[in-house]
C-alpha cells in the first residue's frame, strides 16, 4: 500500500521479544497467544495518520479461541487454564504470609472482633497525556528513543533485550512528561517505536497512543478482593488481624508482584497488632494490565483496614482518632507486619493536628445542620507508606553537576519530572548548597547518554534519593570552586571565601571572581562533580520469604498521613458531595511546600475518584469505558476546596530531611469517605466506588416513613 | 479550500482541506504545539482555544470553521513578551504541574473572567468545568484565576 | 476528504444543499464530530450551520418566545428573557456539558440530536415548545412529539433544518423546576433528569402540574397519571410520594453503564419529593 513503510509481526523481533522488569513475560509484539484485548500483534508505520488507520484496517487476524481467565476466582481454580504455562505457580503470580504471634487464632480471645469484605474497582491513571515519543535508528547505528517515560534507564534495558540490541546501541531520554502516576514506570510506546525505527534506518517514527489506545492497552491499578477480620480488647487495644488481599494483575507481570508485596506489606497499616495473619495475591488473569499506580497497593489495603478501624470504634463507643491514637506503633515499636519502626514519625502529632481540626470538632453541629434530604458524616483515615525500592533491589541514585564554560551551574538530572516538580527541586537543592538562585542555573533532563542512572521517578523516592546524591555532588563541586578560587585569589584558605550568585567573593578584601572567568580557568574533569547514593535499608526480617524480600518487603522509611473527609449525601438520588477534605501529612521536612502541597491536593482528588466515580470497568475481557466519556474523572466542581497541613519530623536519612510525598496522599481518601458516608448514613457499601446507586441501596428509603420534609 | 483567518492577531491565509481537525491544523500544520489533544471528543479540554474571544474546543471543530475567525491560543496570549496576569497568576500559585492541560486550562480562565471579572470560587470551578486536570485537583488552579480576577473597584463616595 | 460547507444564511444553504444533495448538516459538532470519528457516522459532505444569521436570535413574537436553532447554549443562557421567563430551561442549560461544550452546542442541535439525555429536552416538553422546521418550500411548526420520534430519531423532510423552536412562557404562579441526576457535576451525562411545572393557587393548592424525565426511556418521559395525582393537592410529602410511586410503577428505563433500571425508576420518582420545597410549609 503505498505510504506505508512497515507491516511488522514479532517475526521481525530478533531478540527475546519479551519485556517486564521481575518476570519477563510481556511481548513486543504477541508471538503465542494473546492474553488480553490490548496486546499488540502487529505494528504498521505509515507516513500519515490516514495511511496507518487505512492500513491497520486491512489487517486480518486469524485467532484460535481459547477459553479466558476472566476473574480471580476463576483463575484460582484448580482446571483453570493457565494464562502462562510456563510459570511454576500457575495463575498466581505471586503469593505472601506474614504471621506473627498466634495469627488469626488469636481472633478466638477477642472481646470485639469486625470483619469486613471489599470489592475495589481498577482505576486508570488518565494522564492528560496520552503515552507518546518519537524514535530514530542514527547513521552511526544508535537507537535514540525519545520518550514520556518515568524509567528511562531500565526501558534502555528492556528495550535492548526485547530487540535484541547492546544497551550501547539504545539511547532513552525522558522529557517533562505530561503526567505519569506511575502509569509510564515502565514501557508503553519504547520498543515499539525502536522495532519501527530499525525497519526505517535513519528517519524518525512517532507513536502516539489516543485516548482509546491509552485506555485499552496502559496499565491500571489493581482491581482488588480484600477480607479482614480484626479484633480488640476492650479497652479499644487493636489484638489480632487477620487480613486476606487478592489483585487482579493481568496477564502480564507489569510490577504486579511488587505492588502486591507492598500492599502486604502495609496491611496492618501504621498500628500495633500483637497476633496478625496476612496474606496477599497477585493473580494472573486476561484481564487488562495491572501495573503501579500511586500509591502501589497501598490503597486497597489501608481501604480495608481504615474502614475496619472505624467499624471497631464504633463497636468500643471509642472516638476514631482516639483508637487509631492508642494503637499507634511508635519509633522503635513494630508495626503490624513484623518490622520495627526506625525512620521519623511523626502520624501521632499528625492525629492531633486532625483532631483539633474545625472539620472535626465542628462536625456535631454542621452534621445537624444538614438541609432537607440531606444526611452529612465525617470521617478519617490514618496511613503510612514506605519509600523506595526495599532492602534487596539497589535504591540508587547518581547526581552530576557541572560549572559550565559560561560560568552557570548546571544539574544533569536522572530522575524524570512528570509534573511532581523534581526538576525545579533539584534546582532548589543545588541551589541551595551552591548558593546560586535559578537564573545562574541550567537542567538536563534524564538522558541515558548525558545523565547518571538514578533509577526510577516512582516508589515516592525521587526526590528523597537523589535529592541526596545530588547534594553530594552539589558538596563536591562548591569544595572545588572554593579551593580552585583560593588558588586564583591567592587566599591562604577557601574558608575566607564565599560563594555568592554569579562569584566567589573574598571576604576581607572584597574581592570577587566570577563563576564565568573561574570556569575558563578550569578543566573540563574539574568543572564536574557527581555524587551517588543509596537509601538506607531496613534490616528487619519480618519474613524468610526471600521473593517477598525481592520484591520489596520491608521498608525502612515511611512517610505517614491522617486524612478527614466531610461528606454531604443526597436521600434521594445517593449522590455524595465532598464538602470538606482536611490531610495532615508527615513527609519530613518540606523543601517546598507549595509542591509538597500540589502532591497532596492531585493525589487526595485522585483519591476522590477512587472512591467515588472512577471505575474502569471490564466484561468478558474487554473494556466498558473505553473514553473519558464513560470514564469519569473529578471536575474542578467535584473536587472541593482542600486543607492540606504539615508535621515535619526531620528524617536523617532524607535529603535536608525530607521524605517522600508523591504518594502517601493516595491511600487515605477512599477510606475516610467511606467512613463518611457510613458516618451519615450508618451502612456501608462492599463494592466501590460509591456511585449514587450504591448509595442509595445504602441508604434505603429514610423518607419513606413520614422522613424529614 | 483556501483558507483566511486571524491567528494570534496575525492574519494567515493557506491551503488545507476544509475538513482537516483544527486541532490538527494548528500543531501540525502550524506547529502550535500548545494546544493539546488529550482525547479527540470534547471530553477534556486540553485542546481549547479561543474563537473570537469564547472558549472551543478545536479537536471538534473542522477548518471551515476558522473562516473569517480571529483565533488565540495559548502561544498569542502573552503580548510583548509579558505573560498575560492568568499566566503570570499561574505561575505564582503554583497552578502548573505536568503542564498538559495547562494551555486549555489557562485559555478557559480568560475566557471566564473576561464574562465574569470577580467570579466566586464556585464560579471559577464551574467556569474550569470542562477542562480536566489530572495532577493538581484544581485547587492551585482556582487561587490562580481568583489571583488573576480583578481587585474589587473602589466604591465611589457618596 | 469530506468537503466542509459554511453558508452565512439560508438563502446560501439551500444553494449549497442542492449542489451537494448528500451533504450531511452540523451546529456546534459536539455529536457529529465525535460520532464521525468513532466511526458511527459517515459523511460524504458536511454543511456547518453555525453561521446560519437569521436563525441566532431570541424574541419575544407576541405570546411567545422565539428561539432560534443556532444560538447556542451559552447565548441562551445568558440572555434575560430567558432567565426571566423560562427558569426551566435556563437550568438545564446550566448543568449542560460544560462550558467549552455550551459555548459550542446549540439548541437545534440538541434537539436534532435527540438523546434520551439531551438536557433542554425535558424542559422544552413541559412548557409545551414546538420546532420550527425550516426547508427551501417554507417553514412548518410541530409539537416536540411529533418531531422526536424515538431516540436519535426526529421527523425532518429532505433539505429541512431545526429553525428554532416557539415557547409560550408560563405564567409568575408557575413554579419551574429541573434537576438532573448524573455521575459528576460537569461533564455529565443524565442518569435520571425531571423538569417540571408547577402552577400553584395562592393558597398553596396545585392546580396544574407539568411533569418530564429524561433519560427514563427512548424519549422524554411524561407520566399524565403522576400529574392528574397532584392537582387539587398540595406539595407535600404525601402526596408527591404518591405520585412517586406511579412514575417508578410506569416507567420502563434501561440499564446501561451508568445505573440500572431499577435506580432509575426510583430515583425518577425520589425527584418530585424535591418539590415539596416549593410547598411553602
Amino acid at each position: 500500500m503505498p505510504g506505508v513503510e512497515a507491516v511488522l509481526t514479532h517475526a521481525q523481533v530478533r531478540g527475546s521479544n519479551r519485556q517486564g522488569v521481575i518476570r519477563k513475560d510481556q511481548p513486543v509484539l504477541v508471538d503465542d497467544k494473546v492474553r488480553h484485548c490490548g496486546d499488540a500483534v502487529a505494528l504498521v508505520v505509515a507516513r500519515d495518520q490516514g495511511t496507518l488507520a487505512a492500513a491497520l484496517g486491512l489487517i486480518e487476524l486469524e485467532l484460535e479461541p481459547l477459553e479466558p481467565v476472566l476473574d480471580m476466582t476463576r483463575a484460582l481454580e484448580p482446571d483453570a487454564p493457565l494464562v502462562h504455562e510456563d510459570h511454576p505457580t500457575g495463575n498466581i503470580l505471586l503469593a505472601g504470609e506474614l504471621v506473627s504471634g498466634r495469627g488469626q487464632a488469636a481472633l478466638a480471645d477477642c472481646a470485639q472482633v469486625v470483619e469486613l469484605a471489599l470489592e475495589l474497582p481498577r482505576q486508570e491513571h488518565a494522564f492528560l497525556e496520552t503515552e507518546a515519543g518519537w524514535a530514530i535508528l542514527t547513521p552511526e547505528g544508535t537507537l535514540e528513543i525519545v520518550a514520556s517515560t518515568q524509567t528511562p534507564f531500565r526501558d534502555r534495558t528492556e528495550v535492548a533485550e526485547a530487540l535484541g540490541l547492546e544497551l550501547e546501541q539504545v539511547r532513552v531520554s525522558a522529557p517533562y512528561l505530561g503526567g505519569g502516576f506511575g502509569g509510564k514506570d515502565g514501557v508503553t510506546v519504547q520498543s515499539l517505536l525502536g522495532l519501527a525505527a530499525l525497519a526505517c534506518p535513519g528517519r524518525p517514527v512517532k507513536m502516539w497512543w489516543s485516548r482509546e489506545e491509552s485506555f485499552l492497552a496502559g496499565v491500571k491499578r489493581h482491581p482488588a478482593r480484600l477480607h479482614y477480620r480484626l479484633g480488640a480488647e476492650s479497652d479499644g487495644r487493636l489484638r489480632a488481624l487477620d487480613a486476606d488481599l487478592c489483585y487482579d494483575t493481568g496477564p502480564y507481570d507489569h510490577l504486579g508482584g511488587v505492588v502486591m508485596t507492598l500492599g502486604l506489606e502495609h496491611a496492618g497499616g501504621p498500628y500495633r497488632i500483637e497476633h496478625v495473619r496476612l496474606r496477599a495475591r497477585a493473580v494472573y488473569t486476561n484481564n487488562p494490565v495491572s501495573g503501579p499506580f500511586r500509591g502501589f497497593g497501598v490503597p486497597q489495603a489501608a481501604a480495608a483496614l481504615e474502614q475496619a478501624m472505624d467499624l471497631m470504634a464504633q463497636r468500643l463507643g471509642l472516638d476514631p482518632i482516639e483508637l487509631r491514637r492508642r494503637n499507634l506503633a511508635r519509633r522503635g515499636q513494630r508495626v503490624a507486619s513484623g518490622a520495627r519502626l526506625d525512620c521519623s514519625h511523626g502520624l501521632e502529632e499528625c492525629l492531633q493536628k486532625l483532631a483539633g481540626h474545625q472539620w472535626w470538632r465542628g462536625r456535631g453541629a454542621w452534621k445537624a445542620q444538614a438541609g432537607p434530604f440531606k444526611r452529612r458524616g465525617v470521617g478519617v483515615a490514618a496511613v503510612m507508606h514506605g519509600l523506595g525500592y526495599g532492602p534487596v533491589v539497589p535504591d540508587v541514585a547518581n547526581a552530576k553537576i557541572e560549572l559550565t564554560p559560561q560560568g552557570k551551574i548546571r544539574v544533569y538530572s536522572g530522575v524524570a519530572d512528570m509534573g511532581q516538580g523534581n526538576a525545579s527541586t533539584c534546582l532548589q537543592i543545588a541551589g541551595q548548597v551552591l548558593n546560586q538562585g535559578l537564573e545562574n542555573m541550567e537542567l538536563v533532563l534524564p538522558d541515558t547518554e548525558r545523565t547518571l542512572p538514578s533509577g526510577s521517578a516512582s516508589a515516592s523516592r525521587t526526590t528523597f534519593t537523589y535529592g541526596q546524591a545530588l547534594i553530594a555532588a552539589s558538596g563536591q563541586l562548591r569544595r572545588r570552586l572554593l579551593e580552585r578560587a583560593a588558588d586564583l585569589l591567592f587566599v591562604a584558605s577557601a574558608t575566607e571565601l564565599a560563594l555568592l550568585p554569579g562569584r566567589v567573593r573574598h571576604s576581607a578584601s572584597g574581592r570577587e571572581l566570577p563563576l564565568a572567568r573561574l570556569a575558563a580557568l578550569m578543566q573540563e574533569s574539574e568543572r564536574v562533580a557527581v555524587g551517588r547514593h543509596r537509601a538506607p535499608v531496613s534490616q528487619e526480617r519480618p519474613t524468610a520469604d526471600e521473593a517477598l524480600r525481592l520484591h520489596g518487603l520491608p521498608h525502612a522509611v515511611f512517610s505517614f498521613a491522617t486524612q478527614l473527609a466531610a461528606v454531604e449525601l443526597d436521600e434521594l438520588t445517593g449522590q455524595v458531595e465532598l464538602k470538606g477534605f482536611v490531610s495532615v501529612c508527615d513527609c519530613g521536612r518540606l523543601l517546598n511546600q507549595q509542591l509538597a502541597e500540589q502532591q497532596m491536593q492531585g493525589a487526595m482528588a485522585q483519591g476522590l475518584g477512587y472512591a467515588l466515580c472512577e471505575d474502569f470497568a471490564v466484561a468478558g475481557g474487554r473494556v466498558q469505558t473505553p473514553d473519558l466519556s464513560t470514564y469519569l474523572l473529578p471536575t474542578s466542581l467535584d473536587a472541593p476546596d482542600m486543607d492540606s497541613l504539615w508535621v515535619q519530623a526531620h528524617e536523617p536519612s532524607g535529603p535536608f530531611g525530607l521524605k517522600g510525598v508523591g504518594e502517601v496522599g493516595m491511600d487515605g481518601p477512599l477510606p475516610a469517605i467511606s467512613n463518611a458516608v457510613a458516618d451519615a448514613c450508618g451502612l456501608r457499601a462492599q463494592r466501590f466506588p460509591l456511585t449514587p446507586e450504591r448509595v442509595l441501596a445504602v441508604l434505603g428509603r429514610p423518607w419513606a416513613a413520614g422522613g424529614r420534609p | 479550500m483556501k483558507l483566511r483567518f486571524t491567528l494570534n492577531g496575525r492574519p494567515v491565509e493557506l491551503e488545507t482541506p476544509s475538513d482537516r481537525r483544527v486541532v490538527d491544523l494548528l500543531r501540525e500544520d502550524l506547529g502550535l504545539t500548545g494546544v493539546k489533544e488529550g482525547c479527540g471528543q470534547g471530553e477534556c479540554g486540553a485542546c481549547t482555544i479561543l474563537v473570537d474571544g469564547v472558549s472551543r474546543l478545536s479537536c471538534l471543530m473542522l477548518a471551515a470553521q476558522l473562516t473569517g475567525s480571529s483565533i488565540t491560543t495559548i502561544e498569542g496570549l502573552a503580548a510583548r513578551g509579558r505573560l498575560h496576569p492568568v499566566q503570570e497568576a499561574f505561575v505564582q500559585q503554583g497552578a502548573v504541574q505536568c503542564g498538559f492541560c495547562t494551555p486549555g486550562m489557562v485559555l478557559a480562565a480568560v475566557d471566564l473572567l473576561g464574562r465574569d471579572p470577580q467570579p466566586r470560587r464556585e464560579e471559577i470551578r464551574d467556569g474550569l468545568s470542562g477542562n480536566l486536570c489530572r495532577c493538581t485537583g484544581y485547587q492551585k488552579i482556582v487561587d490562580a484565576v481568583e489571583q488573576a480576577a480583578q481587585p474589587p473597584q473602589p466604591e465611589e463616595e457618596p | 476528504m469530506t468537503a466542509v460547507l459554511l453558508p452565512s444564511g439560508l438563502e446560501e444553504l439551500w444553494a449549497l444543499w442542492e449542489q451537494h444533495p448528500t451533504a450531511m448538516p452540523y451546529a456546534g459538532g459536539t455529536d457529529l464530530l465525535v460520532r464521525l470519528r468513532k466511526g458511527l457516522a459517515q459523511a460524504p459532505a458536511l454543511i456547518c450551520l453555525e453561521r446560519l444569521k437569521e436563525l441566532q436570535c431570541i424574541e419575544e413574537r407576541g405570546p411567545e418566545l422565539f428561539l432560534g436553532a443556532l444560538c447556542t447554549h451559552q447565548e441562551l443562557l445568558e440572555h434575560p428573557l430567558l432567565r426571566g421567563r423560562l427558569p426551566v430551561l435556563a437550568q438545564a442549560l446550566a448543568v449542560l456539558g460544560s462550558p467549552p461544550i455550551r459555548h459550542m452546542g446549540t439548541l437545534g442541535g440538541n434537539l436534532a440530536t435527540a438523546s434520551p439525555a439531551g438536557d433542554t429536552l425535558p424542559p422544552l416538553y413541559v412548557l409545551g415548545a414546538e420546532v420550527e422546521l425550516c426547508s427551501p418550500a417554507g417553514v412548518r411548526r410541530l409539537s416536540l412529539t411529533d418531531f422526536i420520534r424515538g431516540p436519535g430519531q426526529v421527523t425532518l423532510g429532505p433539505r429541512e433544518i431545526v429553525g428554532g423552536v416557539w415557547v409560550a412562557p408560563p405564567s409568575d404562579s408557575v413554579r419551574q423546576h429541573f434537576e438532573k441526576v448524573g455521575l459528576r457535576k460537569a461533564l455529565a451525562i443524565a442518569v435520571v433528569s425531571l423538569a417540571a411545572l408547577i402552577d400553584l393557587t395562592p393558597q398553596g393548592v396545585v392546580r396544574g402540574a407539568r411533569l418530564a424525565w429524561g433519560s427514563l426511556g427512548p424519549t422524554v418521559v411524561r407520566s399524565p397519571r403522576a400529574e392528574q395525582a397532584l392537582l387539587g393537592g398540595r406539595l407535600r410529602l404525601p402526596e408527591l410520594r404518591a405520585a412517586a410511586d406511579i412514575v417508578a410503577d410506569e416507567a420502563a428505563p434501561i440499564d446501561d453503564l451508568r445505573a440500572t433500571a431499577a435506580y432509575r425508576r426510583e430515583v425518577a420518582g425520589n425527584l418530585l419529593l424535591r418539590l415539596a420545597q416549593y410547598g411553602g410549609g
